[in-house]
């Protein structure tokens, strides 16, 4: 009945299509457009540039995988153990390497402790909600500068550490070879932390009660509860943070380079990948080096990352 | 019942702790703002300003570009909240409520550029803007954030969420496409126009990467790289201006954060459910 009633309309219909994709097309031609160009033109750009020999000014040299070639070297010779001002790359890879361990297992955690926190419903819960998501919307480089104030030798961690562990000292962490990074790593974690509990807390709510009150009824305490009945339900979430929070970690750049300096830091002792990157391209002007090293770097860290995504990323929705 | 008391203190207190942990930074800050360096360095710390000094705030006002570094972030953030607004409308409004080939798979390669990190393409986009002579101009930071992808979702996200039946009535009366979206989308948008708002302010606020990059002179700087810059120039000086700046660059976001809050806990939850 009805169909027949709007027949007319449904050819009216069909005979407008070809102005539906005209006009569709029309609406996302600005932002396609914007996107495509410093997207996907950027990308391959940037891998045609990591061919070139080139310092913005002069007339571009094409010389292979010269600088490849250069980038892994300078690897190898960062293992077998050259000095660190030979070896930058490296310097960045393994500071990277060590932050990511270092932040990503604990900030996961923390920020599932906030959220259970905040999901109890104890009195207050909602003040601690308030009070735990504040740093995560905060600029990372007035977090920074905030603890570097507290990192001095003279500053607040130093006077803690002191009251906790007699003895500890008074070192001055930001211009310490085995402090910096360490450093770097508590600014991160308790940004980063805040930020990963929305995602907790929202999972956790989605937890249905009645699975809850069942174990509960058959005799589960709150930890065991929380083990083994809330843990497995927000497996996606954790997975999903996990990702996101290797991916912040291993791109990380303002934290090293407020709190090390643009230049790395004591014997580059605060260099990360994409300082480095951001040193040789526009600090040392060799955009091709630069290029090579940042396809190099995506290919040996994202694609790892991306493939677990695709494996344990997928329950997620 | 006792053991479920004992757990609900045992979290009220573990709660207080994190609570300290996570405010203990900003208060410390606001309080150490109004103290002299000499009294802020002490150890063991002081708690109350003795003497209570402005000199810190005045310092920091001091510095001639301050104002500049100020509105510049201000003229950033309202160049993209406005760009944003206009192209992820339109481009959500297509994706989610429009029917043409290829529609998906545009979305799915604006949706995949989201994994595509900065450090790959910060050297092609410092080219580009080299070839337009936007090195150290103001102008380049709004070009390179026009629309965002995630601007795009959002917008996506808050179009299909709308129920149908208005634009199917709508378009039975005979409407044309452009009407329905001038008379019906935009207005029931109005929620979406503002979380984009707020999204792209504070981005600009927070924004480091693409402004270290792009701006040169002190003059063209944003505010968080200003302070950082004052800071590189008076570190072991004399830190307590620095620590007022921080001060003065958290208002904005406790602002935000206080006005818009469900906004913003929203945004981000929703962003982990795309796919």
């Amino acid at each position: 009945m009805r169909n027949r009633k709007n027949f007319s309309f449904y050819s009216f219909f069909t005979c407008k299509k070809k102005y539906e994709f005209i006009e569709g097309m029309l609406l996302i031609l600005p932002a396609i457009t914007v996107l495509f160009i410093f997207g996907y033109f950027s990308f391959i750009y940037a891998f045609y540039l990591s061919f070139l020999k080139w310092n913005y000014i002069t007339d571009p040299v094409f010389v292979g995988i010269e600088n490849y070639v250069r980038a892994i070297d300078e690897l190898v010779k960062g293992i077998s153990g050259a000095p660190w001002y030979e070896v930058p790359f490296f310097m960045g890879i393994r500071n990277t390497l060590i932050y990511t361990i270092i932040v990503v297992p604990i900030q996961t955690m923390l920020a599932i402790v906030l959220a259970a926190i905040v999901s109890s419903r104890i009195k207050g819960s909602s003040v601690f909600m308030t009070s735990y998501l504040l740093p995560g919307f905060t600029c990372s480089v007035i977090i920074a500068l905030i603890f570097i104030y507290f990192f001095g030798q003279r500053g607040f961690i130093n006077y803690l550490l002191n009251q906790i562990m007699p003895g500890f000292g008074y070192p001055d962490w930001l211009y310490s070879k085995n402090l910096v990074i360490p450093a770097m790593a508590i600014v991160a974690i308790w940004g980063t932390s805040s930020n990963l509990a929305i995602l907790f807390i929202a999972s956790m709510q989605a937890v249905p009660r009645d699975i809850i009150e069942q174990a509960r009824l058959d005799g589960a305490g709150p930890i065991r509860r929380f083990i083994h009945v809330i843990l497995p339900m927000i497996k996606p979430t954790i997975v999903y943070a996990i990702i996101v929070g290797m991916i912040g970690a291993l791109q990380m750049f303002d934290l090293s380079f407020v709190m090390a300096g643009p230049q790395g830091g004591v014997e580059y002792s605060g260099m990360t990948v994409v300082l480095d990157i951001y040193r040789t391209a526009f600090l040392q002007l060799n955009p091709g080096y630069a290029s090579a090293k940042a396809v190099l770097f995506f290919v040996l860290m994202y694609i790892p990352t991306l493939i677990f995504l695709r494996k344990h990323g997928g329950g997620l929705k | 019942m006792k053991t479920r008391r004992f757990y609900a203190l045992i979290t009220f207190m573990l709660g207080t702790l994190f609570l300290l942990v996570y405010t203990l930074p900003f208060i410390r800050s606001l309080i150490v703002s109004f103290m002299t360096w000499d009294q802020a360095s002490k150890i063991p710390p002081d708690w109350i300003p003795n003497p209570f000094t402005l000199e810190n705030y005045m310092k920091l006002f001091r510095i001639e570009l301050l104002p500049r570094w100020v509105m510049n972030t201000v003229l950033y953030g309202l160049a993209i909240s406005l760009s944003n607004v206009f192209l992820g409308l339109m481009a959500g409004y297509s994706f989610a409520l429009l029917k043409y080939p290829g529609r998906d798979i545009f979305f799915n390669a604006i949706l995949a550029l989201m994994m595509l990190p900065m450090f790959v393409t910060m050297v092609p986009l410092y080219v580009i803007l080299v070839y337009f002579k936007l090195i150290d101009n103001l102008v380049a930071l709004p070009i390179l954030g026009l629309v965002s992808v995630n601007t795009v979702f959002m917008a996506r996200q808050y179009f299909l969420s709308l129920p149908r039946e208005y634009f199917e009535a709508a378009k039975l009366d005979g409407a044309s496409r452009v009407r329905i979206f001038f008379e019906i989308a935009l207005p029931m948008a109005k929620p979406l126009i503002l979380a984009i708002i707020v999204y792209q302010f504070l981005g600009a606020w927070n924004a480091f990467f693409l402004p270290v990059i792009v701006l040169k002179s002190p003059e063209n700087y944003v505010y968080a790289q200003g302070l950082n810059y004052a800071f590189s120039r008076t570190w072991y000086v004399e830190y307590t201006p620095i620590i007022a700046g921080t001060i003065i660059g958290s208002i904005p976001t406790l602002v935000f954060f206080v006005l818009f809050r469900r906004l913003l806990i929203g945004g981000i939850v929703i962003r982990s459910y795309r796919r």
